[in-house]
């Protein structure tokens, strides 16, 4: 079984080189080897399933030393549940996705470029979720990051239609690579800081194997507790890189600005696989602070978990407001991710809070994982098969849509319609798994904040899908057909694609409960058996939470689907707008994004280079100018007879070397003077 | 042919410079080749005394008599200084096929159109002083004797003011003398320091300053070595000549320059933290606090340049104090990490400014806001110019991402088993890394990046360099990416001398 996984790692870096020398040969060669080597790679995290099915086998682990001084470092694998799941996430979707790119990329110059990093991409992914310690992780989780950067950025020439943002004259404009270069950077500020809390815990648990880590938290985690400050410190340093990597408030930013890569970029990285690295990896720590918490008896444990889970809640309801007003269609569905991958840090946070929660929690964290994974790739690839036939990004140059691309219109609906959360579709088990594990720890004002997104999500879909789909068509439309170009179905191979997608939501909503009841099963073997976390039976309720959260949830959905179809469908949106002020502060308001984008483009980017310039051009000048103008100036006139033998037409330094070093052999004669 | 193996490598490019003057008359500019094939055969000399290290070899030491029984040339051929003499020698090699196109076109913007013979001289004299490079970095990693390390140390600015004044840019008299100066005034307080270690225990031996533990007089000997180790490494306030130097120097010698200032690291270990581990602690901290200062003022410096080489200089400034950091933390992973990322900061910074050169070369443009868009015309150098970033940045498969990991690891151990001051300068190092993100990455986007400037577009100039600029500093990737990714064969040398300190 190893082997499955190492080859799982390795075919798809085999496949960069393989696409660069089937490129010499030909297109079609180089196509088939950008398909074949993440089909394969898909194909042996297939055939790992089985060890899902019958879980008793798990963990499998295998691993070499890599560095043996100053001390032993791995590279090794570990088959777990939750790396089972997640390869089998990134491995099927990536291949579905290295399809489409076939369609989606055809003619473009730089295909041999995008087909390699997408290769590179899903190794490093697979690289970074089956790694068995947290270095290997970490080289995962940067050549991800680098990826992430050369695929926003795929567009580099920043020619005027890869810009976004806008429409133009409405709201400024970005090019792809500063998208790219912000994305890298806000991820990366993340990434050193979690590089830090991993050092600290290397330094207490003298290892980074996961599972030695996990077995031997019992022991390390109360000598790391006895300064309850560090506990904090590490909490916070290593919770930055998966804020960074998944975009949760504060480090959100960058995500919607990553719609600038091409679209397929979109589904892979910043929807569907790379984004979701981060709660894999809060996954990945909860069992150690769940021992810290509540094994080891350590208050501030607790914390790591009150801080994901409202980190979760706060970027679920921010990004979803956002998601609101947004004209851009990828830029909607980016809002929505953010506002998505929240909820799976609510699910993971509420975890470790009670003794109760810890299995569904992270069962229902790691479930909205699978299906957001599924219907958020679906819907991507659908948004840029819309993109490409109607030559705009802005859903207002969209409309009436569904009669042009039936098949496109049809699974985008089964996906929006799964992440709206409507039973019996896959978003709506996941979703209420999470809402019902935050009723049973009792986490209130998250449950109303989680229940608040809902309708918000509800209303955001529902606008996009009328806006697109429904209605009279836009000026732009128009324009395409009078030029000749009306629009028409994608390629068979793009929406064959998003067919695929659609077809594994219909069948993931059927056996939803099996599924969940699999994973719960997965994670209860892994968590209490394995792992020996001891847990707590749930408390019997008056009320069926069960039914509470399902009528709770439909209840918020129809709340935000009924006035969003009303207003968007109608076209009397503007009518609405302009008749209630406090709709047009709060307009502006999430349009500009709580004006968090342009708080932090003051702070730290003007701000940087503005003390890079007080730098450069004050401090740095003037002290060259005293240093080698002024000082030597000074000293000359001071001391002309003494050292005007030494003096050079060239250079006066040596004046201040004499002078100094006479000084400091006095200084240490007299020291030295027994 | 392979007894007296660090004496070979000092001597034979000490000798191949006057053969390449003397050769000129015969050979012409393939003079040059003699320089080339010296470099080579002293780089696979060293290779191979470092695989028989590896391979469980014992340390070389050789016996030579100088100037009587104080100064000696003795030399030691060790963990620590056979991998750097073979990361150093090569890409001295490397940057001697390197110059080939980028000398010629030096001669020709200082010299105009000069005859063949004038160019001919001009262009073997500068592979003559460059020879005296490999010389001086050879010397000063194996010499064990401290006024051996101060002659190598002296011969270095030597080669160093001749190119800079004859093959350099604008400002290039002055600023030479700048660097010259600057070489004299580090120079001179090592001198003080060795003499003061001579008065403590009759001799200049490397191995007999650790006689002097505990006394007063160490304390005063390694203030007066770190003043020229940090004028050397320009640690603030000490950097101010760095941007000059590195800003009107021919680029062909750009990536020594980082090891002419890197290699105070080595020095700082080999007679400072090595013998004198006990009284250095006291400086422990007070270095990692400018080491900190000069990453992140460096950092500042470098966003700041619109300059290209500038732009290389200052970041060198911000990197350096990388190596020193591990380093002065005292933990056997930090000096471990400290070297590794030196051997890393160095490769990668001779890709950086080979590629700046080569940028210049091409376009005749130096300021960055000027550029743009090469990507699309230069799609190599492009590559090698983020190969360079992300070895800067420790982006992993580069040597400097296992470097970066080990050397903070030190860096945390000695914060959680010291002072609270070092746990909080090695959460801010970790994080100023960023800044050699921001700026590495910034830099290709304003170089590479966004469309084609309209003078670029018609100009059939502008494309990727001659294999024999571009094959070198894919060499050096190569190796880079090597030792990144089977890091072990050099940290297990390291390892065996620096574990036997007394470090944490």
């Amino acid at each position: 079984m190893h082997l499955y996984a190492w080859l799982a790692i390795i075919l798809p870096f085999i496949g960069i080189a393989a696409i660069y020398v089937a490129s010499c040969i030909s297109g079609r060669l180089r196509n088939l080897a950008a398909v074949a080597f993440p089909i394969m790679a898909a194909l042996c995290c297939l055939r790992l399933l089985p060890l899902l099915l019958h879980p008793g086998q798990l963990p499998l682990e295998s691993s070499w030393v890599w560095v043996t001084h100053p001390f032993i470092l791995e590279i090794g694998i570990l088959l777990d549940p939750l790396s089972l799941i997640l390869i089998l996430v990134v491995s099927v979707i990536s291949a579905i996705i290295a399809v489409y790119c076939l369609g989606y990329m055809k003619g473009d110059p730089g295909i041999n470029r995008f087909l390699m990093l997408v290769n590179l991409f899903i190794g490093s992914m697979l690289l970074l979720v089956l790694a068995n310690n947290l270095l290997l992780l970490f080289v995962g989780w940067k050549l991800v990051g680098l990826c992430s950067y050369a695929l926003i950025g795929f567009y580099y020439k920043d020619e005027r239609k890869y810009w976004i943002g806008g429409p133009e004259g409405d709201a400024p404009m970005t090019t792809p690579s500063f998208c790219g270069l912000k994305a890298l950077v806000v991820t990366g500020v993340g990434d050193l800081i979690m590089l830090g809390g991993i050092l600290i815990i290397f330094f207490y648990a003298h290892t980074l194997n996961l599972m030695e880590l996990y077995k031997s938290a019992p022991v390390w985690f109360p000598e790391l507790a006895q300064n309850p400050n560090l506990v904090v410190l590490v909490t916070f340093m290593l919770l930055a890189g998966p804020i960074g990597k998944s975009a949760q408030f504060p480090l959100h930013e960058w995500l919607p600005e990553a719609m600038a890569g091409p679209g397929p970029v979109s589904a892979l990285i910043h929807a569907a696989t790379m984004v979701k690295s981060g709660v894999y990896l809060v996954a990945r720590l909860v069992p150690i602070f769940y021992i810290g918490r509540w094994v080891a008896d350590c208050q501030s444990a607790e914390l790591f978990f009150t801080i994901t889970a409202w980190v979760g809640a706060i970027t679920a309801f921010i990004a979803a407001t956002q998601g609101l007003v947004a004209k851009e269609l990828k830029k909607i569905m980016a809002f929505s991710t953010v506002s998505q991958i929240g909820y799976m840090w609510i699910g993971l946070g509420v975890a470790g809070l009670t003794q109760s929660t810890l299995v569904a929690g992270t069962t229902a964290g790691i479930f909205h994982l699978i299906s957001h994974a599924i219907f958020k790739a679906c819907l991507f690839l659908c948004a840029g098969s819309v993109i490409h036939a109607v030559h705009s990004i802005y859903i207002q140059d969209m409309g009436g849509m569904r009669r042009y691309m039936p098949y496109t219109w049809f699974f985008m609906m089964i996906a929006a319609v799964c992440l709206m959360g409507i039973p019996p579709l896959p978003g709506f088990w996941s979703k209420d798994a999470i809402l019902l594990v935050n009723l049973e720890a009792h986490h209130i004002p998250i449950f109303v904040i989680a229940i608040a997104t809902v309708a918000l999500t509800a209303f955001y879909t529902t606008r996009m899908m009328a806006m697109v789909f429904y209605g009279a068509e836009s000026q732009n439309l128009s324009h395409l057909k009078e030029e000749s170009q009306t629009p028409h179905e994608a390629l068979p191979i793009m929406w064959g694609a998003c067919g695929l997608l659609a077809l594994m939501l219909l069948a993931l909503g059927a056996g939803g409960p099996w599924v969940e009841r699999l994973l719960h099963h997965n994670f209860v073997l892994n968590l209490t058996e394995t792992l020996k976390l001891p847990i707590k039976e749930a408390a019997e309720h008056a009320i069926n939470y069960h039914l509470l959260v399902t009528c709770l949830s439909i209840g918020a959905i129809l709340a935000g689907m009924i006035p969003a179809w009303v207003i968007y469908r109608s076209h009397e949106r503007k009518i609405i707008l302009q008749s209630r002020s406090v709709f047009r502060e709060l307009h502006i308001f999430f349009w500009h994004r709580w004006f968090i984008d342009a708080f932090y483009n003051r702070l730290f980017i003007n701000g940087t280079l503005k003390l890079a310039d007080f730098v450069a051009f004050e401090i740095e000048d003037n002290f060259d100018n005293l240093i080698h103008h002024r000082l030597p100036v000074l000293v000359t006139e001071r001391l002309p007879h003494l050292l005007l033998r030494l003096k050079t037409e060239t250079d006066n330094f040596l004046y201040i070397g004499a002078y100094l070093m006479g000084i400091i052999l006095l200084t240490i004669g007299l020291a030295m003077w027994p | 042919m392979l007894e007296h193996i660090l004496l070979q490598t000092i001597i034979i490019p000490a000798l191949c410079a006057p053969a390449v003057i003397f050769g000129r008359r015969l050979f012409g500019k393939k003079a040059a080749w003699i320089a080339r094939i010296g470099l080579l055969y002293s780089t696979l000399l060293l290779l191979f005394a470092t695989l028989k290290l590896t391979l469980g070899g014992v340390p070389i030491i050789e016996q030579h008599a100088f100037a009587g029984p104080a100064i000696t040339m003795n030399l030691l051929g060790d963990g620590l200084s056979l991998p750097i003499a073979l990361i150093i020698n090569m890409l001295c090699t490397a940057l001697a096929f390197y110059a080939d196109h980028y000398i010629d076109h030096r001669i020709e913007a200082i010299y105009g159109e000069v005859d063949e013979k004038t160019a001919t001289n001009h262009y073997t004299r500068f592979y003559a002083l460059f020879l005296l490079f490999p010389t001086g970095f050879m010397g000063v990693c194996f010499a064990s004797n401290l006024i051996g390390i101060y002659f190598f140390l002296e011969i270095l600015p030597l080669p160093l003011f001749f190119i800079m004044a004859m093959f350099g840019y604008v400002d290039r008299v002055r600023v030479a003398m700048v660097c010259l100066m600057w070489a004299v005034f580090g120079a001179g307080f090592f001198l003080v320091g060795s003499i003061i270690v001579y008065y403590q225990t009759a001799s200049f031996a490397v191995a007999s300053i650790a006689q002097m533990a505990g006394t007063p007089a160490a304390f005063w000997s390694i203030s007066m070595f770190l003043l020229t180790i940090l004028a050397k490494m320009a640690v603030v306030p000490f950097q101010v000549w760095m941007p000059w130097v590195h800003a009107e120097h021919p680029t062909c010698i750009a990536g020594l320059l980082a090891v002419y200032a890197n290699i105070a690291v080595y020095v700082m270990l080999r007679i400072l933290i090595i013998p004198l581990t006990a009284d250095f602690q006291i400086f422990s901290l007070p270095l990692m606090i400018l080491a900190l200062i000069t990453m992140v003022y460096g950092a500042l410096l470098t966003l700041g340049q619109t300059d290209i080489k500038r732009f290389a200089a200052c970041s060198t400034i911000s990197q350096l104090a990388y190596s020193m950091l591990g380093v002065c933390s005292l933990t056997v992973a930090g000096i471990d990490g400290g070297l590794f990322f030196f051997l890393g900061h160095i490769m990668g910074k001779t890709i950086i400014f080979s590629t700046a050169g080569i940028i210049v070369y091409t376009t005749g443009i130096r300021d960055m806001r000027q550029l743009g868009g090469l990507a699309a015309k230069m799609p190599l150098t492009t590559a090698l110019w983020i190969i360079g970033a992300m070895g800067l940045a420790g982006f992993p498969p580069m040597s400097s991402f296992p470097a970066e990991w080990i050397m903070f690891t030190g860096i945390f151990k000695a914060g959680l088993m010291g002072s609270p001051a070092k746990l909080v300068i090695a959460i801010a190092g970790a994080a100023a890394i960023t800044f050699s993100v921001v700026y590495c990455f910034r830099s290709v986007k304003i170089i590479f990046f966004g469309p084609l400037d309209e003078k670029f577009i018609n100009n059939s100039h502008i494309k990727d360099p001659p294999l024999s600029m571009s094959l070198p500093l894919l060499t050096i990737a190569a190796t880079t990416i090597a030792l990144g990714l089977y890091p072990s064969i050099i940290l297990d040398l390291f390892h065996k001398v620096v574990a036997a300190g007394p470090f944490m």
